[in-house]
């Protein structure tokens, strides 16, 4: 084990893998710098370059995507008060008013230092407990695998209970999406609608790459949200002062990693739960409670610490289980499978030395987007003055050119379009989009374990209850249905006497 | 999510589109999945669908109930105005797809730049110019020579070879 240990640092440290994660990460710290945009355009923008690469090249360019656009979310959230990324809304609660007290060094530190924490803390997790839970999933089943599977989307979809209708149909159709094209296990024609290039199916890659590529720069030529010209920093790189003065509060720091990479670990909870439970903890723990909201640089490190620990613990359940917990890890998968690797609980066991880099990659990602962020600070700044309607053009030009490249196929840029027209108006509605990927990217997995289970289970599926971990996971997918419920009707129940004896 | 979204009949509509497809699948979906495959049903390829468009209509019945009886909602989309310049850039987007088969991968980008930079309300000719030839420029050279990707010869070449 050491020894591929030692394999996968030198991998690691090998100049191709250097130049991926550091271009990777730089690409990502603009992304995630540019309010609108966010590390799944540059994810899906890079991923058709990235099929060209070997597998731990191309995952370590897409993981810098993936953390830098965390890192670079804080930027304009303390600055300017707009998050780069969603999850950096949080941030802005306190780095703002740091800002407007002329003290946007001291935020921008505590944020910086946040994620740097953060994003280190999540991967010592996931290199501790990947191994943990390929064990205990190495003994799964097809029943257990569709429980988990069926414990995902039950999560997703009420993480957006407020939208359930809306949710379960967006769900459903990315299910269905699945299951256009040959069935691999019976090599039946499903919706193929007597075409032959609908028989390869639709591919996770042009729908990724529509919804978020083609309908967020769809959403950029509409709305100019990112241009601005306020952005005022006394000096060009980061305090060294203000980062010692920000490391007091270090057990915040390690507190909000580890709540960040548990909820990543979650499917569908995402990185905006990860930084307002994270702040909300350090809120009520802290001793300078009162400051929250006001300015401190506590509330920038548990935001940022908690949201860019998403990353790593999104990838606990991708690696042992071969389920993504969200859209971003989802497009990672794809280039697992695209290289014939596939994640589960033998990929530890078969693929040692990948795991390895893979762990070492991440960390120096962290290590690279602190850097660059810490040398470079105004320049990159300086990026939120970029005029985002050109960008979404170039963008759009950019993704089509890109999709087409990965199969040589002008049906996959057409499925793109497609799916940016859908992603565009769902977006624009403010509907669940992440339930329809995740549909896409499950639907497969629940297919097939859903068949094998009832093959099993002789068409039945009393075979989930007479297996131990099937009934735990059930337990827990009941929990997640009932829990919400009941608060919510708690909720109501409180609120209604107030609102009687308002109208009173 | 605001509570003006959630009673919108723009949104029940839409629900209602996709809850209505999803039936009309599902009526198809026998003839159009081949079920010549394993005998059980449930090892079969025509069950999952099945449950996926199923799901689909489930969760579309309250679009379909509130688009029937509206009560007080009103055709609302987000309060950001009417999609124009977005269907505009859409529209020379498709366009950009058909040039790449009639015109080239050069010419194409190069149109579909340069209107759409227009169209987005980039007025300065230097910019309407260079930044079209630049993209295009990096996009030719990463693709074509450095990643060795084939694209289709334009028909129009091939009207002017013959």
């Amino acid at each position: 084990m050491f020894a591929h240990m030692m394999d996968g640092f030198y991998a690691a440290f090998s100049m191709a893998n250097l130049i991926a994660l550091v271009f990777g990460s730089f690409v990502g710290i603009v992304v995630g710098i540019l309010p609108g945009l966010g590390p799944m355009v540059g994810m899906v923008v890079l991923l058709p370059f990235s099929f060209s690469f070997a597998p731990d090249i191309a995952l370590s360019l897409l993981l810098g995507v993936f953390c830098g656009g965390y890192f670079g979310g804080a930027i304009p959230a303390v600055l300017l008060r707009t998050p780069g990324v969603p999850s950096s809304i949080v941030t802005s609660f306190d780095g703002y008013p740091l800002t407007q007290k002329g003290e946007a060094q001291a935020g921008l530190s505590a944020a910086l230092l946040g994620s740097f924490g953060g994003g280190i803390i999540s991967v010592m997790i996931l290199m501790f407990l990947a191994p943990v839970l390929a064990h205990v999933a190495a003994s799964f089943g097809p029943p257990e695998y569709f429980t988990v599977a069926l414990f995902g989307v039950v999560l997703v979809v009420m993480a957006f209970r407020a939208q359930l209708g809306r949710g379960i149909m967006l769900l459903g159709l990315g299910f269905w999406f699945s299951t256009v094209g040959i069935d691999g296990t019976t090599l039946s024609e499903r919706y193929v609608f007597g075409t032959l290039a609908m028989q390869n199916g639709l591919d996770i890659v042009p729908i990724c790459l529509g919804l978020f590529g083609i309908g967020q720069t769809l959403i950029l030529v509409e709305q100019n949200i990112m241009k601005t010209d306020h952005v005022h920093l006394s000096r060009s790189t980061l305090d060294f002062s203000q980062l010692w003065a920000a490391l007091k509060y270090w057990k915040t720091l390690i507190r909000s990693g580890v709540i960040g990479t548990f909820v990543g670990l979650l499917p569908g909870t995402g990185s905006i739960l990860a930084s307002f439970m994270s702040y909300d903890t350090a809120k009520r723990l802290s001793p300078e409670k009162d400051r929250f909201g006001h300015g401190t640089p506590e509330g920038c490190i548990a935001s940022e610490a908690g949201n860019n620990a998403v990353p790593a613990g999104a990838m606990i359940p991708l690696l042992t289980l071969g389920i993504p917990g969200d859209a971003l890890s989802a497009v990672l998968l794809g280039v697992f499978t695209i290289n014939g690797i596939y994640p589960g609980p033998l990929l530890l066991v078969k693929e040692p030395v990948l795991i390895s880099t893979l762990y070492f990659s991440m960390l120096l990602i962290n290590v690279a987007a602190f850097a660059m962020l810490m040398i470079w600070l105004r320049p990159f700044a300086m990026i939120v003055k970029v005029p985002g309607r050109l960008l979404a053009v170039v963008i759009m030009v950019i993704s089509m050119v890109g999709i087409y490249a990965v199969n040589t196929r002008l049906f996959d840029a057409g499925v793109a379009v497609a799916m940016g027209v859908l992603g565009y108006i769902l977006l624009r509605m403010g509907w669940p989009v992440v339930t329809l990927v995740m549909g896409v990217v499950l639907g497969e997995i629940m297919e097939n374990r859903m068949r094998e289970t009832l093959s099993l289970g002789d068409g039945s599926f009393m075979i989930l209850f007479q297996r131990p971990i099937c009934l735990f996971l059930l337990a827990l997918t009941l929990l997640t249905i009932a829990v919400p419920v009941i608060r919510d009707m708690q909720k109501t129940r409180h609120q209604d006497p107030g609102a009687s004896s308002e109208n009173k | 999510m605001t509570d003006r979204s959630l009673s919108s009949r723009t949104h029940d509509l839409l629900g209602s589109v996709l809850g209505v497809s999803a039936l009309i699948l599902l009526i198809l979906s026998p003839s159009l999945v081949d079920t010549s495959g394993p005998d059980p049903f449930y090892k079969g390829p025509l069950v999952f669908p099945l449950i996926t468009l199923g799901l689909i209509l489930a969760g579309s019945v309250p679009s379909l109930i509130r688009l029937v009886r509206p009560k007080d909602a009103r055709w609302y989309l987000d309060g950001r105005g009417k999609p124009f310049r977005a269907v505009k850039v859409l529209v020379c987007l498709v366009l950009f797809l058909g040039g790449l088969v009639f015109l080239g991968l050069e010419i194409s980008t190069l149109i579909f730049l340069a209107a759409s930079l227009k169209l987005v309300g980039q007025d300065s000719r230097p910019k309407l110019l260079l930044i079209p030839l630049l993209v295009t420029l990096i996009l030719t050279v990463i693709f074509k020579y450095s990643l060795g990707v084939w694209f289709p010869e334009p028909l129009v070449m091939q009207v002017f070879m013959e």
